[in-house]
């Protein structure tokens, strides 16, 4: 594509941009991207760009995948460039092939991983042709932003290359047909004694056969459409797949991984099922890539599930476990919820699910609540819930709605009060469940919880208890 | 009391399936069918009290479409005959007369209302919205891919105060014909409006009208009235 002089002066002009926020010290993530757009509409198309690029896309897991993924290739000594720190959409995208750039506009490194939203696959495929395109998964997401997955698959199938590489999740139906022209490789996860025979939440986005309408046949569920399935009339089935883990092995934290005629053994550094599929995405990229099993091993070893995601900590005998549920997002507060009630003992759950975000608009839809499988917190070993915030009355009537007994439900609008009503006898673990933009309320809500059980512990031992 | 769900496994978008589901919480002695697109509807063999459909994706739409069309004139008769129906989202489109695509194609629907829908898939829109119907105030929220066209000024279900009604122009939501009820709002219309709720149950013709967790639920509608009526 011919650069122009519109494609200079965005260029120079974003690359001094960048400098001046850097001096400010502000985040140079978004808006050098965005003035580069702005002055010339095609400058991703202009802009010389890595050889080889990997970008990673779908509702859930992408970031983590993306993070995973660019640790362990920084750790084999890889030089790549990454929009990490940056957006998702084109002006990150922008940014991020602006900065991996000469002042010419060439690309200076040959590699790229970029995560990149969904939703912008008509902004930003037309100019980049990823050599690999990962597809974590097409659940329903945000409603307001994404509608359905039927509009977001058309999307991916519409505006992906056709010379791109689709690296799918073979487990997910609807993931595992979009681009059906492009060659493909397919991850997934084989059998587990914990799938079923029906599906048991509220949201499934495929049930009959996209060929021919018929009701397809699943051989087991997994969750949501997650499993696999065939059409007893046409040819429609799920496909067969490229890199399978199988003996997930959780008391060793080990996996195997089968390609062809070769199994690798590879640790597994967290239990919780939506990250097993994340690590098995990402050894498929790498391995894609050329990375041995032990290069990739031994890195990945080394991973943790950053702690805005996911932390720990244990506090004078009682767990604490904060854990993202993205507010809007129903498959991936289903997930949270499903792996809360099944986490091993007595628990009191904390659930901050407000959208502060939309909040700061207006009044935040609640609808993907009622696509959400709160039904999951209805569960005999979780003891209490406190549900705080804005919508805190609404929270309470979905969880009645659920079945939860009123009597084990707090309900308050301001979050830090209610946690003072959190009752800690013969609790195990405390769950904080949180919203991606809660971050700080997150941690608030965790030192306050630390505080109450060490308090709760001096007091038993000054009664002698 | 009989209750017919139309084509629950595809027409259950944005979580609006607990209208029924809390629905039955409230009718536990009511009836409920659920009639798969490849089945003859329920109401098309026996009487039932109400007809719902909820909203579903734009392929969705043309298969409902070919579905209800050779059912017509028995959806409008049991208009005329004061059956309750609710429709909610974009199903209230396939009873339209066509549902226009951007590049101008149509999509001729099953032509029981005098209005037309017209798609633009780049531009969904987002809003809430108060009104007035009868003598209570609903809240709702919509998020859609179309507005609505088409004379509704004596056929309206809700008169907006907040918000817009069938298109940005319009301060009319939605299409009341006798017991029919067709609205662009989306999710838990039932549960956000205790007081329309109960309006519905008596429609049909039920004695009693007492919601489930109603002392919650009238909390959360006032609370959120007052709310949205701030903004």
């Amino acid at each position: 594509m011919k650069k122009g002089f519109r494609f200079y002066i965005a260029l120079w002009g974003a690359k001094a941009g960048t400098i001046i926020l850097k001096l400010f010290r502000r985040n140079a993530t978004f808006f050098p991207g965005k003035f580069a757009l702005k002055i010339c509409p095609d400058f991703i198309g202009k802009i010389g760009k890595p050889k080889t690029i990997v970008a990673v896309t779908g509702t859930n897991g992408k970031t983590t995948v993306c993070n995973m993924t660019e640790d362990i290739l920084r750790d084999n000594g890889y030089q790549f460039i990454d929009n990490k720190y940056g957006s998702n959409i084109d002006a990150g995208v922008a940014t991020t092939l602006i900065g991996g750039a000469s002042i010419t506009g060439k690309a200076k490194k040959d590699l790229a991983v970029l995560e990149v939203d969904e939703r912008s696959a008509p902004k930003i495929y037309p100019y980049l042709t990823p050599t690999y395109l990962v597809c974590t998964n097409l659940f329903r997401d945000s409603l307001m932003r994404n509608a359905h997955t039927e509009f977001i698959s058309s999307l991916l199938t519409k505006y992906i290359p056709k010379e791109t590489t689709l690296i799918l999740n073979g487990d997910d139906l609807i993931t595992s047909n979009i681009a059906p022209e492009n060659k493909r490789i397919y991850f997934g996860i084989d059998r587990l004694k914990t799938d079923g025979d029906k599906c048991i939440n509220i949201a499934r986005d495929i049930i009959v056969c996209p060929k021919c309408n018929t009701k397809l046949v699943y051989d087991y569920v997994r969750y949501n459409h997650i499993g696999r399935a065939h059409c007893p009339k046409c040819d429609f089935k799920s496909p067969d797949i490229d890199y399978l883990a199988t003996s997930l092995d959780l008391e060793n934290m080990k996996m195997a991984l089968k390609h062809g005629d070769t199994e690798e053994i590879y640790d597994l550094i967290s239990d919780n099922i939506i990250n097993i599929y994340n690590i098995v995405t990402v050894i498929t990229i790498l391995k894609t890539l050329g990375l041995t099993c032990t290069q990739i091993n031994e890195s990945l070893k080394k991973q943790k599930i950053v702690d805005t995601r996911y932390s720990e900590e244990m506090v004078d005998g009682i767990k604490v476990i904060t854990h993202l549920a993205k507010g809007m997002n129903p498959i991936a507060c289903s997930r949270v919820f499903d792996y809360t009630r099944k986490y091993k003992g007595n628990k009191a759950v904390i659930v901050i699910l407000d959208d502060l975000h939309e909040a700061a608009n207006g009044s935040e839809n609640t609808a993907w609540q009622y696509d959400t499988d709160y039904e999951f917190l209805n569960d005999e070993s979780i003891k209490q819930i406190i549900i705080a915030g804005a919508r805190y009355l609404d929270g309470l009537v979905r969880l009645e709605i659920a079945g939860i007994p009123k009597d084990k439900i707090v309900y308050q609008r301001d979050e830090l009060s209610a946690v003072d009503k959190l009752k800690l006898d013969g609790i195990e673990t405390v769950f904080v469940l949180h919203d991606l933009y809660s971050i700080e309320l997150k941690n608030a809500i965790k030192h306050k919880v630390e505080i109450m059980i060490k308090n709760s512990e001096r007091e038993k031992e000054e009664k002698g208890e | 009391m009989k209750i017919e769900i139309l084509f629950p496994e595809f027409c259950n978008l944005y979580g609006d399936m607990y209208n029924m589901k809390y629905l039955k919480m409230c009718m536990p002695e009511a009836e409920f069918i659920e009639t798969a697109l490849d089945d003859v509807p329920a109401f098309t063999k026996e009487d039932v009290n109400m007809i719902y459909l909820g909203p579903m994706t734009e392929k969705t739409q043309e298969k409902v479409i070919a579905r209800l069309k050779p059912y017509k004139n028995k959806i409008e008769e049991l208009i005329n005959k004061n059956v309750v129906f609710l429709f909610t989202g974009n199903a209230l489109e396939v009873l339209g007369k066509y549902i226009e695509n951007e590049d101008g194609s149509k999509i001729d629907a099953v032509g029981i209302f005098d209005v037309y829908s017209k798609r633009d898939m780049m531009h969904r829109h987002n809003s809430f919205l108060i009104g007035k119907y009868e003598d209570i105030e609903m809240i709702g929220f919509k998020s859609q891919f179309t507005m609505m066209y088409g004379d509704n000024k004596d056929s309206y279900f809700v008169e907006v105060e907040k918000g817009i009604g069938i298109n940005k122009e319009s301060k009319l939501e939605g299409i009341k014909k006798n017991n029919f009820i067709g609205t662009y709002i989306i999710g838990p219309i039932l549960i956000q409006n205790p007081l329309f709720t109960k309006k519905l149950i008596k429609a049909m013709g039920a004695k009693e009208d007492t919601l489930v967790f109603e002392q919650d639920l009238m909390a959360a509608y006032e609370e959120r009235l007052k709310e949205l009526k701030k903004l």
